[in-house]
């Protein structure tokens, strides 16, 4: 492109597109880091300490703001993500494996399951907090809510593993089973290595979505609060730091998913390089 | 061996491989999500539309058939102000993701030539969307409130004398932080759209003369137009069910559909609930049709 001169207010733009993105969370990172109790969630920030944080572990004397209820909250979390991760994966992989082959209402069934991605939460969660009022069923995080975040995230398993099964050749398998290897030997060397990074990201897409999900968790799931339920109840009050506090250390939580996600992915592609000079040799 | 071999591979084949009927294998690989899926989505929503129908009493809800909390929703200002207000904040975001989105897309998808920089940039846009929606949402407190970092900047520049009060708890604080969460998914599909688009076309037409906005007009436009629906379907649907972003940044003057949901569930008005999400459903089924008329999106993906 000879505009370079539109290239160049293009490159600002989008450094200042990136500001507006991360602005907010670097202000929040900021406040959390404010004097306690009496330092409110705005600037200037009095004396820099990390009260806030204490203050959330519940290290800190009592003071007229109340702790967070994170404790169980969290555990119950990331209860519900691990198991919504391993139900979505499974259906996911299963699906998107049906899919490889040419049926009849492959369009019907694949809307169908793309739906549960595309209906907002407040919807379905109303639904089924219906059904579960006429069957006369408890709400729990871990029945009614459970069932909806797999609802929710076991599409973005099934539309991950359908990318990688597209780009997938079939006749490499072929080519296993007909020099008389095994399946359960083909799936473990052949098919399960070229599909892992799809599995990989299925599972990270079902376990942050399930982790932060919330909407569908205020409707279906009973009493017990999830962590996004404990923040969402601070919503209709004042704010205080300790929520800014908590928000860093749950972004945290996800950047090490993030790595720990890119470090996997990383092996996995040079496991996959090293084969094909191995292939070449 | 085989026979156990190849059970372990899909748990519910019995057969063995040599009279392996493939349509029975497929609908055995289905069952498990198509059934989740007609469970827990269907039919929540079909429940949905059926209790929409029931009386409502004070603090139940009988399976007596009556339009009487259709005939409520249709005839009360605050519901009929909640769907017009819902309408208005779903354009203005719709078309301020677009805006704000599309020149970073630009960048990121036609112009950053450096492939390792264009995916670098692509998974900064993206990386926000791994963190807690509801966190996003409330960092904008601090930044739009009358001693917040805007108001304070202003002031230290001296562009405003007195804060701007209107920048928090307004419709106004409610736009700016949707746009933020949302237009993320707007960047996305357009920047792989333009990814797509053939270098050798732009050069083409320079070639002969062709001035940037004559190529933006002709080419580039219409070859990103698949990412701006696909992008408008995403947005689209999510403006369309929140509720989250005006409880937190509106202070209870924005009142979407989805907010009106979940105040007549808190006072047990199941009902009227009901009524609010199929209205709900029905808008956006709408936009959806309408914004898939342009374009094939399992052609797409």
């Amino acid at each position: 492109m000879n505009a370079s001169g539109i290239k160049l207010g293009l490159g600002l733009y989008t450094t200042l597109f990136i500001v507006f993105l991360y602005g907010p969370l670097v202000v929040l990172a900021i406040l959390s880091f404010q004097t306690g109790p009496e330092g409110g969630p705005q600037f200037p920030i009095i004396e820099w300490s990390t009260y806030w944080y204490k203050h959330l572990f519940g290290l800190t004397p009592p003071s007229r703001i109340a702790p967070l209820p994170i404790e169980q909250a969290l555990v119950r979390s990331l209860a519900l993500a691990v198991m919504t991760m391993i139900v979505s994966t499974v259906l996911g992989v299963t699906a998107a494996q049906a899919f490889r082959k040419k049926f009849r209402g492959s369009g019907v069934v694949f809307y169908l399951i793309v739906l549960g991605m595309m209906v907002p939460g407040v919807l379905v969660g109303l639904g089924m907090a219906l059904v579960a009022n006429t069957l006369g069923v408890d709400r729990h995080w871990w029945g009614t809510a459970f069932v909806l975040h797999v609802v929710y995230t076991f599409p973005f398993a099934f539309l991950v593993m359908l990318a990688i099964f597209n780009r997938f050749d079939p006749s490499v398998e072929e080519a296993a089973w007909s020099l008389g290897v095994t399946p359960a030997r083909t799936f473990r060397k052949i098919t399960f290595p070229l599909i892992f990074p799809g599995v990989l990201s299925a599972m990270l897409f079902a376990f942050t979505l399930s982790y932060d999900e919330f909407s569908r968790t205020l409707f279906a799931s009973g009493r017990d609060l999830t962590l996004p339920l404990a923040i969402y109840g601070t919503f209709s009050v004042e704010v205080h730091p300790n929520v800014f506090a908590f928000g860093v250390l749950t972004t945290l939580f996800s950047f090490a998913l993030l790595g720990t996600y890119a470090v996997l992915m990383g092996l996995s592609v040079r496991r996959a390089k090293r084969m094909a000079i191995q292939e070449e040799a | 061996m085989t026979m156990a071999a190849t059970s372990h591979d899909t748990p519910v084949e019995t057969a063995a491989p040599s009279t392996r009927r493939q349509p029975d294998r497929t609908y055995w690989l289905l069952a498990p999500g198509v059934l989740w899926m007609l469970l827990f989505l269907v039919a929540p929503i079909l429940m949905m539309v059926y209790v929409s129908f029931w009386t409502q009493t004070t603090f139940k809800i009988e399976p007596t058939l009556t339009l009487k909390s259709w005939i409520t929703f249709f005839s009360s200002d605050t519901y009929l102000g909640a769907l017009w207000t819902t309408v208005r904040i779903w354009l203005i975001v719709l078309v301020s993701t677009l805006l704000v989105g599309y020149p970073a897309a630009l960048f990121v998808g036609l112009f950053v030539k450096n492939k390792t920089l264009s995916t670098a940039l692509l998974v900064l846009c993206v990386i926000p969307f791994w963190t807690s929606f509801l966190i996003r949402v409330l960092a904008w407190r601090p930044m739009l409130g009358k001693e917040g970092a805007i108001n304070m900047i202003l002031m230290k520049l001296g562009i405003v004398t007195q804060p701007i009060e209107v920048l928090l708890f307004s419709e106004l604080s409610v736009i700016i932080g949707m746009t933020q969460i949302y237009c993320v998914f707007m960047v996305g599909p357009i920047a792989f759209m333009l990814g797509r688009i053939d270098p050798s076309v732009i050069e083409a037409a320079q070639d002969l003369g062709a001035s940037f906005w004559r190529i933006f007009r002709t080419i580039i436009l219409p070859l990103s137009m698949p990412g701006v629906v696909v992008g408008a379907i995403f947005v689209s649907v999510m403006v369309l069910g929140e509720f989250a972003t005006s409880a937190a940044l509106s202070g209870r003057k924005v009142n979407l559909l989805g907010n009106i949901i979940v105040t007549q569930v808190g006072s047990l008005k199941w009902a009227f609930a009901a009524v609010a999400g199929v209205v709900l459903t029905i808008l956006m089924g709408a936009v959806v049709a309408a914004l898939l008329r342009v374009v094939d999106l399992r052609k797409e993906l």
